[in-house]
């Protein structure tokens, strides 16, 4: 069947239809720009918990009791983990250096103590490449399991509460996009429903005159899939703007820049943008099934 | 019954039932051949529309089989209902036409479910149109026409994708006596050119000093197929 004629069925379709077409595009791009808001915050949260992430050191106390000559076979087993990005030992010495350091106003404080009462440390950097909150909890619970560690510590709290809210919000993401969905869903169906029953008529000579399945629905699922693609674009491009505009207004807090907010990446959009087509042109489909009796 | 040789169309033991227990065609054996015109008449009711409606699968017997051009009907899938279709011209007595279209549009119709290119379409649209006599209304709306020439678009649309069968189920039904006589010297036309044509009427002047084959339905049975 040729496409051209399809492509041109639905065009006029589109243009003869033209106030029906532009609601259901309306509602499209509406339950688009509500996905996109959740996305958009859901993406930047991901970013910002990263990016803490990523500062985050592993620190592994060691006994006290453990030989130096033990020292550098630690080092090279931790070294050989899987994920490690560099390993720095901190003696008892240099940890003490440190706090003296932190204390050089009030030296009195540290005054009488043994120099070697710090227990001796690794410092441990995660490799950014292969970086996941998962991956360092993994790598602290093994290396709190050798008997010559006393205590490994990462921020885990911090962690631990940004990854929990971050995980509240991919949750709302994924029950908003359920949601939306469900309601584009509903709402592309409903346009074909009246659609078909209004040209009830025409399906019904162009199938006595030998038109095919493809060449009846083709342009139903061409329009569903403009509806798509223009509604989401334009969800994209409203809430492009609107980001625009309101990191304008909160440029000049610190706050705002330390977070270094980002629109969502062009792939994604992109992707977005396709997916929101088929989804219509999936949806149409299962209408037109349903309707056509096909 | 009268047996043909290579029959296009060929029905054998076909009844239809409708519930709860209307009879509207009992027992019918019927051969028709390739190039052959046949009239189809009855009284109102008497089956001759269930009959047509059947050799283009827009109903399905209850007993028997149908067979079109080597099809048999009652095996065909769903996918394979369009390509009998567009073996079949049907011209219906409610002509079937999208008011808010054109003449062209509503004749075109035809033609773009096969795909053709536009260039082919618009020539051999025009072409048809002109044939039935509407060349100067073929950018008006099918609303905008009379009975009559509105019976001519069904025609025109019926034929203009040279399908090898004709079906008219009442093609003069709203047609004064001249566009009557246009219409079944279109038909011979037609048949003329090799299609084989089964003409529905109840209008016995159009038959009656015809050589034409005729087959009668009364109550749903056949008499002199």
């Amino acid at each position: 069947m040729a496409f051209g004629i399809i492509f041109k069925r639905a065009v006029r379709d589109f243009r003869q239809n033209f106030v029906t077409h532009m609601m259901t595009t309306l509602v499209v791009g509406l339950t688009c720009l509500i996905f996109v808001f959740f996305s958009l915050f859901s993406f930047n949260l991901q970013q910002v918990v990263e990016r803490f992430g990523r500062q985050l050191a592993v620190i592994v106390y060691l006994k006290k009791d453990v030989a130096q000559e033990a020292i550098p076979a630690l080092y090279q087993r931790i070294a050989g983990l899987e994920g490690i990005e560099s390993v720095k030992f901190v003696s008892s010495e240099e940890a003490f250096k440190r706090l003296e350091k932190f204390f050089k106003d009030e030296d009195e404080v540290l005054q009488g103590v043994d120099p070697l009462f710090l227990p001796p440390s690794f410092e441990i950097q995660i490799n950014r490449a292969v970086y996941h909150i998962d991956r360092i909890k993994t790598i602290a619970s093994q290396l709190s399991k050798w008997p010559e560690v006393e205590k490994v510590q990462y921020g885990r709290a911090w962690v631990d509460r940004l990854e929990a809210f971050s995980r509240v919000v991919r949750g709302a993401v994924a029950a908003s996009a359920v949601i939306l969905l469900l309601t584009a869903a509903f709402v592309v169906s409903n346009t074909i429903k009246l659609t078909v029953y209004a040209r009830q008529e025409e399906i019904e000579i162009m199938r006595l005159v030998g038109g095919t399945s493809g060449f009846i629905q083709g342009p139903f699922l061409l329009a569903a899939f403009f509806q798509g693609t223009i509604g989401s674009s334009a969800a994209i491009i409203l809430s492009f703007l609107a980001y625009r505009y309101i990191l304008g207004m909160l440029d000049y807090t610190g706050l705002v820049r330390s977070l270094s907010l980002q629109f969502l990446p062009f792939g994604y959009t992109l992707l977005f943008v396709l997916a929101s087509g088929l989804f219509c042109v999936a949806g149409t489909a299962v209408a037109l099934r349903r309707f056509l009796r096909l | 019954m009268i047996s043909v040789d290579h029959p296009i169309i060929e029905l054998k033991g076909v009844g239809k039932k409708y519930l709860p227990d209307i009879l509207a065609l009992e027992n019918i054996e019927l051969q028709i051949s390739k190039g052959e015109f046949v009239f189809l008449t009855g009284p109102s009711g008497s089956g001759k529309s269930t009959l047509l409606r059947m050799l283009y699968c827009a109903e399905e017997p209850t007993s028997g089989t149908v067979t079109v051009d080597g099809m048999d009907l009652s095996s065909l899938s769903i996918s394979q209902v369009p390509q009998l279709r567009r073996k079949v011209g049907v011209i219906f007595q409610d002509f079937k036409l999208l008011y808010n279209k054109t003449v062209f549009e509503n004749v075109a119709l035809s033609l773009e479910v096969l795909g053709l290119k536009r260039s082919q379409l618009e020539k051999r649209v025009r072409q048809v149109i002109e044939g039935v006599g509407l060349g100067d209304k073929m950018h008006r709306k099918a609303v905008q026409l009379s009975g009559g020439e509105q019976q001519r678009v069904a025609i025109a649309r019926a034929v203009v994708n040279r399908p090898p069968i004709i079906l008219a189920d009442e093609p003069t039904g709203n047609l004064d006596r001249k566009r009557t006589r246009e219409v079944v010297a279109l038909m011979n036309e037609l048949n003329a050119r090799g299609a084989t044509i089964i003409f529905a009427t109840h209008d016995d002047s159009l038959f009656e000093h015809s050589h034409r084959r005729l087959l009668l339905l009364e109550k749903g049975r056949l008499k002199g197929a």
